[in-house]
């Protein structure tokens, strides 16, 4: 059992692991049918009056008459997706594209959070290499003054 | 550099940030910008979307085919209180353009796409109005027009090109003295 | 004043005692603190009591005006309707803005109650007295926004006429039995989380390093962090069952905004046994506190001021200004307090390694932490860029879905990794021996989900670490029961891992759910039978229903050949709303969801009929509910391994035995 744990069992994991997902996410999943097409397109945009759903979500008849449109447009194969949401963000307005450019003002929303996890890991890397560096140093006059304080003020708290 | 004072520069540069949040917060808030009257469009001064459907009795239309016209579009949906509230004015407004003769123009409602047509039928009906009423059970003049929310008037010129759009309810007066300037303007 | 009817009287009046109840008790105990008088100490308890009789008594007024219909509240001709059925009248409490924060009022009044019931004998340490001051200075506030800028008893237009007044709650909360539960129950995770922010104050204020408020305030955070869950889950399933869009969360602000303390909160339950057990991380974890104290408090400001747009939102402009106000106050003097005392609390610690315990929470907080970042961006960038420009954007599911699917990812890796590691350090060999089995259960679980013909790197990946984290909780769960029989179950450790199999089956559910979801739309006539996905549907009849509230229109479709299910289409003529009423087929594996559009003709017999086949939705819910069981179980005591009085500085032994036996421990609760 022990000698499975060890590189062995580990090996055969990693192969299956790698196997069967290029198995898997390799699969022909088939075109997109149509429906899928409409679906990816409406969620892609917000429904123009009711408040935060998209046209995926939305029951208003504003939102079902956009799906119709979508659909039709859809059925008729000659616009991408890209075209059909352009048309109906120029019919209705800036405010039913629900995903953020990646140009000009609005790619700071993508790019906000990845300098977000840069500082982050940078961040971690700076705290662990000090505590690496805390272990090994002996405590000097600054250290034990923060122990004396510490101590007595401990004391006070536990005894009010 | 051992345990330096690290806390109020953290503290200061969040706090630097969150007053940025609270002044977007101050400087934004949006609310609703439901307008009534006359409104932008992207389709001012520009050529009339193609409105290819049928009416209501099954007769097909063409708006390309009402050049020489001035045309009145009127979305509607039976079910919303401010289209019926504004059928009476649009009923006189065709009453009165109608004496106009041939100068005068030509009104049209379209119908919202979750409209019942039954119902549409027995309210004009019940309430007059004889002018053609268009279907648009595939949300497609709608969506050409970018029209959201009922009722809205477009009033398109003898050349087929988009003059003015309003939101909201409108009455048989405005509309009219409307349709008047932009005869008026455009020599008509 | 004269004029106003019996209700608004007594509504007004128990505000006003709860008001000066709460700021003459936070003021008498702040004074009795600074002067050291006892006296003053003494007196709190009678108005923290008087506080909690006040807020009681507004809500039952406003219910009593609920119930009799009392036209002379402006309220009751806001949310009320002559014909509002009983449930909905009752819950019209919490359907608009005045009532929610009437709501908010009592479960906060309880919250203060039951903490100076049960610290009434240590209100003389300064720490605990500051924290009662803060709790009873927030009621107060909130006192405040119930008698002034949100007015619940304000006076109605008289005379009342209930032809233009008076259509009831919105036509969304008046629809499902579910909003008898999700608000209260959101509301006590969001008010619940006051009580360790208020004791995150009280030990700033008295710079005391010891962990004695921790122990104290860890239980109340898990108390607040198990309701919230549940809300957020009971919310999604509300949305799932009447929004008819076949989905459960839609990245909306309103939704943001409960997810948001929900994210900082989850960070502080993980962190929080870093400081307990090493002592370190204090500021981070008082950060954390008041990060998900103002979080909730921003959150509440973004949806009831008509700042941002949503569908759940109580649009009102004047509550605004107050509730932004309280945002920087609370910012402010938190901020203040840890660049004060900031330096005074850190700890002299190290964490040794980064392949550790502690080292995978710091890692979780840090996930943690950015998702909430990310998720404030997205909610306040549309703002951002108003401001900015002034022209709207809207931000949406897409950018939401983009960020969130790798930092899910990312944290059921970290689930996975956590559990087994110990604390101080791992060497490859001890991973290579307690991680083996947990991986080989997500091999396995790819390996079903390949079967079952699951197909995308993405949600096969969800799968697989699925597997892997549900094989660590599990293992956890099996050494501590096979040593301790039932009581494996219980304590922190145990409970936490009883979450973990609840998360894990809400994040495959997720998974599944938005990667596999088939959706058709038809256009039937009645008797027409359509195929799709494997089964046949039967529209067997299409009605119209009127009532004096509303129009609908009502399907009824049989599921290849079998039970007839009826979704319906109901819009509430007084709103011009259009209320779906879905018609679900619950199953293990997938649910069959059936809507009908709007565009169906009953005149013409011709309906539009959606279908959606969901896979595994059900198991978001029984997922939320093993959430909020494992919090039950995480509450009872554990076995404990370090009394929370011991000096975190013992000296510590890292010889590889000491070692050896602190893991050994690690499997039991600390």
């Amino acid at each position: 059992m022990t000698r499975l744990k060890r590189w062995p069992g580990w090996v055969l994991l990693f192969l299956c692991i790698v196997g069967l997902m290029t198995y898997g996410s390799t699969k022909d999943s088939g075109a997109r049918t149509p429906e899928e097409r409409i679906e990816e397109i409406s969620k892609r945009l917000a429904c123009p009056v009711c408040n935060g759903e998209s046209v995926y979500e939305s029951q208003n008849p504003a939102s079902a008459a956009i799906r119709a449109e979508i659909r039709t447009q859809v059925q008729e194969g000659t616009a991408t997706d890209d075209q059909i949401v352009a048309y109906i963000v120029t019919n209705f307005s800036a405010k039913t594209q629900l995903v953020p450019k990646t140009s000009g003002f609005e790619a700071l929303v993508w790019v906000l959070p990845a300098a977000a996890l840069v500082c982050a890991v940078a961040g971690l890397a700076v705290a662990f290499r000090r505590w690496r560096r805390n272990i090994d140093t002996v405590p000097d006059d600054e250290d034990r003054a923060l122990v004396e304080a510490a101590l007595v003020e401990g004391q006070e708290g536990s005894d009010p | 550099m051992k345990r330096a004072k690290v806390a109020p520069i953290v503290a200061l540069v969040v706090a630097a940030v969150l007053a940025g949040l609270v002044w977007v917060l101050v400087a934004g808030g949006g609310g609703n910008d439901d307008k009534n009257g006359i409104v932008d469009s992207n389709l001012l001064d520009k050529p009339a979307p193609a409105v290819r459907t049928t009416t209501l009795d099954g007769q097909p239309f063409d708006l390309a085919r009402r050049k020489g016209n001035w045309v009145v579009l009127n979305f509607f949906n039976s079910t919303c209180a401010p289209c019926r509230a504004e059928h009476p004015e649009l009923v006189t407004f065709a009453e009165q353009q109608g004496l106009l003769g041939l100068a005068g123009a030509e009104l049209y409602t379209v119908v919202q796409i979750d409209d019942d047509l039954q119902a549409v039928r027995d309210f004009f009906d019940a309430r007059g109005g004889d002018w053609p009423i268009l279907t648009d059970e595939e949300g497609s003049i709608f969506v050409a027009f970018g029209v959201a929310l009922v009722p809205e008037t477009f009033i398109i010129d003898p050349d087929g090109v988009v003059r003015l759009r309003w939101a909201g309810q409108i009455d048989a007066v405005t509309l009219a003295q409307l349709v008047q300037q932009f005869r008026q303007a455009f020599g008509t | 004043m004269l004029a106003e009817g019996l209700n608004g009287l007594l509504g007004h009046s128990a505000l006003m005692v709860g008001l000066a109840a709460t700021v003459f008790g936070a003021l008498a105990l702040a004074m009795s603190i600074v002067t050291r008088n006892p006296n003053l100490r003494r007196l709190v308890q009678a108005y923290g009591w008087t506080s909690l009789v006040a807020a009681v008594a507004a809500v039952v007024v406003m219910e009593r005006a609920l119930i009799t219909r009392d036209w002379s509240v402006a309220y009751v001709q806001k949310v009320g309707s002559p014909n509002t059925p009983a449930l909905f009248n009752f819950t019209a409490l919490w359907s608009a803005l005045e009532g929610s924060i009437l709501l908010w009022l009592l479960l906060l009044a309880v919250y203060t109650s039951i903490v100076m019931r049960r610290y009434r004998a240590r209100l003389s340490d300064p720490l605990v007295a500051w924290a009662m001051v803060t709790m009873l200075a927030v009621t107060a506030f909130f006192f405040f926004l119930a008698l002034g800028p949100t007015d619940a008893f304000a006076q109605g237009v008289t005379p009342v006429n209930l032809d233009k007044c008076c259509a009831g709650p919105n036509p969304l909360l008046q629809n499902h039995v579910l909003v008898l539960f999700h608000p209260p129950i959101l509301y006590l995770g969001y008010v619940g989380f006051t009580v360790p922010f208020a004791f995150a104050i009280g030990a700033l204020v008295t710079g005391r390093v010891g962990e004695g408020w921790l122990v104290e305030t860890r239980r109340w955070a898990l108390v607040a962090w198990g309701f919230l869950t549940l809300g957020i889950v009971l919310g999604s399933w509300w949305s799932y069952e009447v929004l008819g869009w076949g989905g459960v969360w839609a990245w909306d602000p309103v939704e943001n905004a409960s997810f948001l303390p929900w994210l900082t909160g989850t960070a502080y339950i993980h962190s929080v046994m870093v400081q307990e057990r090493r002592g370190m991380l204090r500021v981070w974890n008082l950060s954390l506190l008041v990060a998900t104290f103002s979080l909730t408090i921003l959150g509440t400001f973004l949806t009831r001021s008509g700042v941002v747009n949503s569908v759940h939102a109580f649009n009102d402009g004047t509550i605004g200004p107050y509730l932004l106000g309280a945002f920087v106050v609370i910012v402010a003097v938190s901020l203040g307090l840890i660049a004060w005392r900031g330096d005074r609390l850190r700890s002299p610690g190290a964490i040794d390694s980064p392949v550790s315990r502690e080292g995978a929470f710091l890692a979780n907080n840090v996930v943690f932490s950015l998702f909430a970042f990310v998720i404030l961006l997205g909610t306040v960038f549309p703002l951002i860029v108003e401001a900015k420009d002034d022209r709207k954007i809207a931000v949406g599911t897409p950018f939401f879905d983009t960020m969130g699917t790798p930092i899910g990812l990312v944290l059921l890796f970290l689930m996975a990794i956590a559990p087994v590691l110990p604390w101080r350090k791992a060497g490859t060999e001890l991973l290579r021996d307690r991680l083996f089995w947990p991986a080989w259960s997500g091999a396995g679980a790819l390996a079903l989900a390949v079967l079952v013909g699951a197909t995308g790197f993405a949600p096969l990946l969800a799968f697989t670490m699925a597997g892997f984290a549900g094989g660590a909780a599990v293992r956890q769960l099996f050494l501590a029961t096979r040593r301790q029989g039932y009581r494996g179950l219980l304590g922190r450790t145990n409970g936490g891992m009883i979450v973990h199999i609840g998360v894990i089956l809400v994040a495959v559910g997720l998974a599944a759910s938005n990667s596999y979801t088939r959706a058709g739309e038809f256009t039937m006539n009645v008797g027409d039978t359509v195929e799709f996905a494997g089964h046949s549907f039967t529209l067997q009849s299409l009605d119209d229903f009127q009532s004096d509230r509303s129009v609908g229109i009502r399907a009824e479709i049989a599921i290849d050949g079998g039970q007839a299910y009826a979704p319906a289409i109901t819009k509430f003529t007084a709103f011009g709303m259009d209320v779906a009423t879905p018609s679900v087929k619950t199953g293990l594996d997938k649910d069959i969801y059936l809507v009908i559009e709007t565009g169906s003709k009953p005149s013409a017999g011709l309906a539009k009929v959606k279908i959606f086949i969901k896979p595994m939705i059900v198991w978001l819910w029984v997922g939320g509910l093993l959430c909020g069981l494992g919090t039950v179980l995480a509450l009872f005591p554990g076995r404990h391994r370090r009394r929370p009085t011991d000096p975190v500085s013992a000296p510590i032994d890292l010889s590889d035995e000491a070692v050896d036996q602190a893991d050994q421990a690690d499997e039991v609760p600390a």
